[in-house]
């Protein structure tokens, strides 16, 4: 079916706003980073420009402690990310193939947990974490972004480990292997692709978390979205180069790896969706 | 579909999901309510006073001004998203060019965080040297104060979080559009049927479902709004660009008043579980479902 001339104008004018809405913003920013200070604010923006390293430099000498902080979300996001998917793994496996009625309102209760503000429990976990001598340290950040992630998690693995054949596990457990013999053998390598979602869902939240990170880390185990912040607080109109190179830094490596993974995202998010 | 006894294993299988979710969200969060009863600061042991709390809230103005901005960020945000993603979803259904690039491009905002956007929009809407700002004020349009003027602060915050946020809304409804069976055009098309009749009397009625599972979610994640507006207005100027979870954070962490911080909180919990009730209700009927209805 061809479309008449005008349907089809109309319907590139609103794929090119869309992808300008999307892209503009980060384009700039991006491109920003490499020009010189002074045609950062020249307007209309050049798009063609002689690049330069120096807001990078600017970066490296202004604010050195930045790259500690990216190697923090770094440390701290795989952290999550590692726990989350293997206990999402291990729980939608169980929740896939068995029944009761208890394990069942277990699962329920665990979408109803999930619908809590996570605001709500900064200020129990507040002086918990103080009295645990948590504070500024990597793990407090790992166990939140973690916990905070499980439920959706085992949602979607859930809806994958529905599509593996039962007779697999029974001619797994017939060779003798246990329950947890057949979740390594068997379920692991068969729900990769839904791991890989979960895992990109969790790595994207770690990575850009700034809430829990700004009410439980101060120097240690400080992540980049904070620097960030007090970066953004501190500029009077002449730090910007420096802002936008550590912006890129920032999103340089998340926005790749979601790039890199569209497909999987894809189908992690249609299996949350529609089965959960 | 029916599924063999759960035993111990089982149990020991989810144990480190549910102990996460119970002793990071749900423990602390009874905590709160039990917090929210007394009256608590730094240094000073908690004394019980019962439902005073809510009472001293409820009765605060500034209470009720995040409450209705949150009420009113929240419905705009949701539905203005809800609009354009639905238009992207068609859009795209319809067939694009180079279509794996553009919907990787639709999905970049995703890996955004909070405070990378709002860098870049606080660039690009700089009342000075924001490049939007200047083009608007080019055009003779009046240009976005959002430092002095509160619902232009509110504004900005609501615009940022659609951005970062339709990726998500997007792509639920592109694949539940991919998901409609084709032979129902087919049919529609034989009949006679227009494009626009097609998507009218098919495409629309059918994505509904899906429509209200996106807004649900987006609803009960909206209502979380935090780091927008904290990081654009920090709740100013005057306490004037207060949300809920800003004025919950002002009150615990500036003001130190843990019982009333506690009780917002209580009342963020009852409306997060409120406005996910059909979604409950949904949940709850398809898994206790009879064995081989599921």
């Amino acid at each position: 079916m061809t479309r008449p001339l005008h349907v089809r104008l109309l319907r590139h004018l609103a794929l090119a706003m869309l992808v300008a809405w999307s892209a503009f913003p980060i384009a700039l920013v991006v491109a920003s980073s490499f020009k010189p200070a002074r045609d950062i604010f020249v307007h209309p923006p050049r798009w063609l420009f002689w690049p330069t390293l120096e807001n990078y430099a600017g970066l490296a000498t202004r604010w050195p402690d930045f790259f500690h902080h990216l190697a923090n979300s770094a440390i701290v996001a795989a952290g999550a990310t590692l726990l989350a998917v293997g206990a999402s793994a291990l729980a939608a496996y169980a929740y896939s193939r068995w029944r009761s009625r208890a394990l069942t309102a277990s699962a329920f209760s665990m979408i109803f947990i999930r619908l809590i503000p996570p605001i709500v429990i900064t200020l129990p976990l507040f002086p918990a974490v103080n009295e645990l001598a948590l504070n500024d340290t990597h793990l407090v950040l790992v166990l939140l972004y973690a916990t905070f992630f499980v439920s959706l998690g085992t949602l979607v693995l859930r809806a994958f480990v529905d599509q593996i054949p039962r007779e697999l596990d029974e001619a797994a457990m017939v060779d003798g292997a246990s329950p947890f013999g057949v979740f390594r053998r068997v379920i692991l390598p068969l729900c990769a692709q839904g791991m890989v979602a979960v895992g990109v869902f969790v790595l994207v939240y770690a990575w850009n978390e700034f809430l829990f990170a700004f009410i439980f880390t101060t120097t240690r185990a400080k992540t980049a979205p904070l620097t960030l912040s007090e970066m953004t607080g501190a500029i009077d109109g002449v730090e910007w180069g420096v802002l936008f190179a550590a912006t890129t830094l920032q999103l340089a490596p998340i926005v790749a790896i979601v790039v890199a993974a569209q497909r999987y995202l894809i189908a992690g998010l249609t299996a949350g969706a529609t089965k959960g | 579909m029916s599924g063999w006894r759960a035993g111990p294993a089982q149990w020991a299988m989810v144990a480190p999901v549910q102990a996460l979710l119970v002793g990071v969200i749900f423990l602390p969060s009874l905590y709160v309510f039990w917090l929210s009863l007394n009256k608590s600061s730094f240094g000073v042991d908690p004394t019980f006073v019962g439902l005073a709390n809510y009472a001293e809230i409820l009765s605060d103005p500034y209470f009720w001004r995040a409450f209705r901005n949150t009420v009113v960020v929240v419905l705009v945000v949701v539905h203005l998203e809800l609009l354009l993603a639905l238009g992207a979803a068609l859009l795209f259904a319809g067939g694009v060019p180079a279509r794996r690039t553009m919907i990787a491009i639709m999905l970049a905002p995703y890996a955004i965080s909070e405070v990378a956007a709002v860098v870049m929009w606080r660039f690009m809407m700089d009342p000075q040297v924001g490049m939007v700002s200047r083009a608007l004020a080019a055009l003779g349009l009046p240009t976005l104060e959002w430092a002095v003027e509160p619902a232009h602060g509110l504004l900005l915050a609501g615009l940022l979080s659609v951005w970062l946020h339709l990726p998500f809304t997007f792509l639920i409804l592109y694949s539940a559009r991919l998901a409609l069976p084709g032979d129902l055009y087919e049919a529609a098309r034989i009949d006679g049927a227009s494009a626009w009749q097609q998507c009218l009397r098919i495409t629309l009625p059918l994505l509904v479902p899906a429509m209200l599972v996106a807004m649900l979610f987006r609803y009960v994640f909206a209502f979380r709004l935090f780091s927008e507006i904290w990081l654009i207005t920090q709740g100013g100027p005057a306490r004037q660009t207060e949300v809920m979870a800003v004025y919950l954070y002002l009150e615990a962490f500036r003001y130190n008043e843990f019982g009333l911080a506690a009780a917002t909180g209580w009342l963020m919990v009852v409306a997060s579980l409120l406005l996910a009730i059909p979604y409950l209700r949904q949940m709850y009927k398809r898994m206790f479902a009879p064995e081989g209805q599921a």
